[in-house]
This record gives C-alpha cells, sequence and structure tokens, in this order.
C-alpha cells in the first residue's frame, strides 16, 4: 500500500493531477479519530491495471477545520462525505447533515470520548 | 409546460426488497430528477466492534452485518485481522473458504434474479426460480450447519471440515440443477413479455460506469472488466481453481440478469474443480499475537467489491474498523441511471441493481 | 402504388411470423405453468413431515462438570456472552451457568477449552421460551449475580488472607 501525505491546501490539485477515470478507481473515504481531538482523513485508490497496489492519501488535521471536498474531480465522492459528516461530527465543503443518522440523535458516535 | 410530479418509492414500498428511499421528479411519466436516502438500518456496527469486542470475536458480529453475503464479510475481516497478526492460514483452508464463497454467490445470484423477475411481473418465474434455489440452501446447511449465518471463517482458518459424503452430495446435486439451470436461461432469454421490461431499461453506458466507479455485476454487464477475484492473486488463489470473468455490452436489465445466470455456470465449475482437488493440511493456525499497525483487504462479495481497513493498537481491541460495501459504491450511478426511464420500469431496475441496504448502512 | 403495397402484403407477413414465434415461446411457458397445478408442491408440508436437518448440526452446548478444571476461558472467548461462572462465598466452589437464548452456536468455547470433552456440541437445536419465564431479564440478572459474587469472593479471600498474617496460629 502506498501512502502519500497531503494536506487540506494542497489536496484537490494532488486528487486532481492523480486521478485519471480509465486507469483509476476510487474505492471510498475513511476518517480515524486519533484522540486530542485530531482526526486522520484517507482516500482510497487502486489501479485498474494493477490493482493489488493501494494508493492511500491521507491529511491530519483539526476535528474544527473544513476539509476540502473533492466532488469537483470524482463525482461519487459525495455518499461518503455525507456518511463522515454524520458519524465524526465533522464539517466537510458543501455537505449537508441527516444523510446517515436522523438529526436528533446521538452525534459523532465514532469520536473517542 | 408539463407540470412536475413529485412521487417517494418509500422505504416501505410492495416491490422493494431493501428500505431504500427514493424521490422522483416525473414529468409525463418521465423521470426527470432524483434523491436517494438511505440509513433506514444504521445499527453502529463499526463503533461496537471498536469498543466492545476482542478482535477474535469480531468475525462473528462482522457476520451479522448482512444475511446474504454472511461469508463475504467474515473471510474478509479474517483476512484483515491476520495481516495484522502476520500469520499465514493452510492451503486447505484457503480452498474451504473458496468453496462456500462460491456456494453463496449461487444463491445470492438466483435470489436476485427472482426478485428482478417479480418485479416486471413474472410471478410464474420468480417461483419457479426461487424452488430451484432451494437445494442451494440446503447444500450450505449440511457444509456449515446453518442456513444463514454460516460462522465459518474465523481468525486463523476455518471451522469445519468437509465431509467426503457431503462433497459427492454436492456433485450429484449439481447434476440435477445444470438442465433446470438451462431452462431458466431460456426463459430469461428469449421470452418475449419479459424481454419488454428488460431489454433497454435502465441503461448505463460504459463511460458512465467508470465516471462513476460502479462495482460488481452492475459494471459488468455495461463492458466494464472489473472483478476482485481476477486480481488479487496475493490472498485466495482464484486463477488455480478456474475463474473466468462473465462480461456484457448492453447494459440494461436484460445484461444484468445474463451475467448474473453466467456466474452461475462459473461459480459451479469452480466447486467442482475444488472437490476434485482439495488439498490434505490443518484447518486452523494459531498466534498469540496481538495486532498493530494497519491493513486493507478486498474481496468479491456476489454484489461486488467489498473493502475493509483495520487498524490495531496492541491490544485485544481493535482501533478502527471500516467496512465499505458494494452497494456503497453503486448507489451514485443508481440515482443517475434512473433518469428518462418510465416511472413504471422503477421496481424492475431496483430490482436489477440487486441492493443490499444492511451491508451500505451497517 | 404496386410497390406500396407489396411492402406493405411483405411487412405483414413479416409481423404474423415474428408473432408465430413469439406465440410459441409464451405457450411452452404457459403450459410448463399449468402443468404445475396438477403436481405436488415442492413445499415440505411441515410439521407433519421432518424438514431436512444434517446430523453435524449446529446445536446446543453440553457441559460435563467432572473434567472441568475452572479455567473460565469459555466465558472469556464466548462473543455472545452466554456462558458465566458463579462463585459461592464460603467454599469457594464455582457453578456453571448457560444460556441457551443468547448462544450462536459458534463453538469457540468448545475449541478453546483446554480438556478434551469437557465442552462438546450436540445436534439438539435450541427450543423456544414462552413469554412468561422472560428468559432475557432473568439472564441478565443472573450474569451481573455471578460476577459480583467472583469478586465478592476474591475480596472475602484477601481479607482472610491479610487477618491470617497479621495473627499467625500460634
Amino acid at each position: 500500500m502506498n501512502r502519500i501525505e497531503t494536506s487540506f491546501e494542497n489536496l484537490k490539485k494532488d486528487i486532481a493531477a492523480f486521478y485519471k477515470p480509465e486507469v483509476h478507481h476510487f474505492i471510498t473515504m475513511n476518517g480515524v479519530d486519533l484522540g486530542n481531538d485530531e482526526i486522520e482523513y484517507q482516500w482510497f485508490f487502486c489501479n485498474y491495471a494493477f490493482p493489488s497496489e493501494i494508493t492511500m492519501f491521507t491529511a491530519k488535521a483539526n476535528a474544527d477545520k473544513q476539509v476540502p471536498s473533492i466532488k469537483n474531480s470524482i463525482v461519487s465522492a459525495w455518499l461518503p462525505e455525507a456518511e463522515l459528516v454524520d458519524l465524526l461530527g465533522v464539517d466537510i465543503e458543501d455537505t449537508q447533515k441527516g444523510f446517515v443518522l436522523e438529526l436528533d440523535s446521538e452525534t459523532a458516535p465514532l469520536r473517542k470520548k | 409546460m408539463s407540470t412536475q410530479y413529485n412521487i417517494p418509492v418509500g422505504a416501505q414500498h410492495i416491490s422493494l426488497l431493501e428500505p431504500l428511499h427514493f424521490k422522483f421528479t416525473t414529468e409525463n411519466e418521465k423521470i426527470v430528477k432524483t434523491e436517494a436516502n438511505v440509513g433506514y438500518v444504521h445499527r453502529g456496527i463499526e463503533q461496537a466492534c471498536c469498543s466492545k469486542f476482542k478482535f477474535r470475536q469480531v468475525s462473528f458480529v462482522v457476520g451479522r452485518v448482512c444475511g446474504l453475503c454472511s461469508i463475504s464479510h467474515t473471510t474478509c475481516y479474517s483476512q484483515v485481522a491476520e495481516k495484522l497478526v502476520k500469520l499465514d492460514i493452510p492451503k486447505r483452508a484457503k480452498y474451504l473458504r473458496m468453496l462456500v464463497i462460491e456456494l453463496d454467490r449461487i444463491h445470492s445470484h438466483l435470489l436476485c434474479l427472482s426478485h428482478v423477475a417479480e418485479n416486471s411481473g413474472f410471478e410464474a418465474l420468480f417461483m419457479q426460480t426461487m424452488r430451484y434455489r432451494e437445494f442451494s440452501m440446503e447444500l450450505l446447511e449440511a457444509v456449515c450447519g446453518n442456513r444463514i449465518q454460516y460462522d465459518f471463517s474465523i481468525v486463523g482458518g476455518v471451522s469445519r471440515d468437509l465431509r467426503s459424503d457431503v462433497a459427492q452430495s454436492i456433485i450429484e446435486k449439481f447434476k440435477v440443477f445444470r438442465p433446470q439451470l438451462d431452462e431458466l436461461v431460456e426463459i430469461y432469454n428469449s421470452n418475449w413479455s419479459l424481454s419488454l421490461k428488460n431489454k433497454g431499461i435502465g441503461v448505463l453506458s460504459r463511460e458512465n460506469a467508470i465516471r462513476l466507479n460502479v462495482v460488481g455485476p452492475f459494471a459488468r454487464a455495461s463492458g466494464l472488466e472489473v472483478d476482485v477475484r481476477n486480481e488479487t492473486e496475493d490472498v485466495l488463489p482464484w486463477k488455480e481453481v478456474g475463474f473466468e470473468m462473465i462480461t456484457d455490452t448492453a447494459g440494461d436489465v436484460h445484461a444484468r440478469n445474463m451475467v448474473r445466470l453466467r456466474e452461475i455456470y462459473v461459480s459451479m465449475k469452480i466447486i467442482e474443480n475444488i472437490i476434485n482437488g482439495l488439498p490434505e493440511g490443518d484447518l486452523l493456525v494459531d498466534t498469540k499475537a496481538f495486532p498493530e499497525g494497519e491493513a486493507v483487504n478486498r474481496i468479491e462479495a456476489p454484489r461486488g467489491e467489498l473493502f475493509y481497513y483495520a487498524k490495531g493498537n496492541k491490544t485485544q481491541v481493535l482501533e478502527r474498523l471500516k467496512i465499505k460495501a458494494p452497494t456503497f459504491s453503486n448507489i451514485p450511478a443508481m440515482v443517475e441511471t434512473f433518469t428518462n426511464n418510465e416511472y413504471a420500469s422503477v421496481p424492475a431496475i431496483i430490482g436489477s441493481y440487486d441492493p443490499c441496504l444492511s451491508c451500505t448502512s451497517r | 402504388m404496386q410497390v406500396f403495397l407489396q411492402l406493405s402484403v411483405l411487412m405483414t407477413r413479416a409481423c404474423h411470423a415474428l408473432q408465430d414465434k413469439f406465440q410459441i415461446e409464451i405457450m411452452k411457458t404457459f403450459f410448463k405453468t399449468i402443468g404445475n397445478l396438477f403436481r405436488k408442491p415442492v413445499t415440505i408440508p411441515f410439521p407433519a413431515v421432518a424438514t431436512y436437518k444434517p446430523d453435524d448440526y449446529r446445536g446446543l452446548i453440553v457441559f460435563d462438570e467432572s473434567l472441568c478444571i475452572w479455567c473460565r476461558r469459555c466465558e472469556t472467548v464466548c462473543p455472545p456472552g452466554a456462558i458465566v461462572f458463579s462463585q459461592n462465598i464460603t467454599d469457594g466452589k464455582q457453578t456453571y451457568h448457560y444460556s441457551p437464548y443468547v448462544c450462536i452456536y459458534c463453538q469457540e468455547c468448545v475449541r478453546t477449552c483446554p480438556k478434551q470433552g469437557c465442552l462438546t456440541q450436540s445436534s439438539e437445536p435450541g427450543h423456544p421460551a414462552t413469554k412468561e419465564k422472560d428468559v432475557n431479564n432473568v439472564w441478565n440478572k443472573l450474569f451481573t449475580d455471578s460476577l459480583e459474587s467472583r469478586v465478592a469472593y476474591a475480596a472475602e479471600k484477601k481479607k482472610q488472607q491479610a487477618a491470617a498474617k497479621a495473627n499467625p496460629p500460634s
């Protein structure tokens, strides 16, 4: 698995440069709570021709910062982003709450208490 | 200027198999826009796996995410946990895992086909397909001990052995099933009234399939050659037992039916190869190590590519477990494919997507 | 005019031929479906006839008290928590409790037990219980009481050891 470290400022540029629709397959987006209000975000891709190579873009940030969205380059990314907004309680650009969890349920169940 | 109507196909509907919600905007019976809502069966499994259960018990929890592809979840989790504790399982265990995965694929594809037939209005074909499917449930009960929740793959190998009389009964029941499957292929392929509801309906072109990152038989019916069994050689040896990829080019409901029917033939061939060439060895290996580091794994469930990410922190309880179901990848494509179809074709199209919402909103 | 007439006759004949082919296909399926009315139903008339059950069906767990060494490993590995041991506060004797309503019949306890034959799995399926028995609440109370009894016994033993050390027997 190749890890590529990136940051919020370079995220849209890096992914737009890397992702070619005929070559790469976007798997999903993930978030891991590292404790102390710091969250590591991960974007997984694999290659149609050499699929055992999985590429992972990671970016660490505080839970209060707004995460940039990659919906311009990858159309089908709206669903993982909507899920992370509800389950981790973070803010992602252009994404509404209430898709996976109801608005009056317990918030951010995947964060460490 | 014609008026637009909003019609909900709600979480409970007589033709839906799963609790999905679509809100269609229609104009003169043609669908113009769609909005989807999932998350009706969110049970918090990822959070439970990282707080209440030890990492060896998680394989039993994860097998209850979905009722139809239970073996895919347990096997994928066992493989990712084995990567975290750096364990190599014996070859006999790998072959037995592949056997149950293929038996599961047969029963799941027949279930989806029968629902497509029912939603297209052909109830007699629905009953006939379900009647032919019953033998696979009895075989799974003989191999794994239970019809639905198999609990077959555990961290370190498999839990039960394949007896020789059960292996003989598998081969004999396949001899009875093959002419029945030929009869079903004949009806699904050439029945004129069924083709009015299936041909040219719900088309997804190859460019859109690439742009929307679809997986599973949904993608293979549009001409996109993507199958995890074709790819990963390091964990399960699919090419050794005779795997072939089935694709089609039309991308409509009829093409998806044909892809699923032909995959059942390939599954039967793989099972016969496994039974004839089963190597000797142990079923289970053990280790005292604790999981550390992070690992990913992918596997081909009957509906597409299943993806697991796990992170350990040297204790008995995992730090993070992420499950990505195949229907999760397909929902953006499902929403886009409804446009320009008639509202009356919606049940057949939803049946052909084969949604599994328990996996999606775990 | 002539060409138009000939073309229309040709098209009508083609339509009829195609319709005949479709009609044959539809008639075949139709007669097969009608024939199913006169055959025996495929479903098994349970409970008049027994259903198929393999002889290594995953059933209830059987415990042999004479072989147990009281290591409590089965309680540690059980995924849903269907086995619990309670301890008598006076003499420290442990008792085994098992709930067939919480059990998922996964055989983890059978695999973990270090003594061969102490825990085995039969092929008898679990039985349903009536509402009056209130199995879930009774089991939850038994579970918490058993854990508390072990804690109480350990505290009592520690107290007795401290008392024996402070006042050594002469």
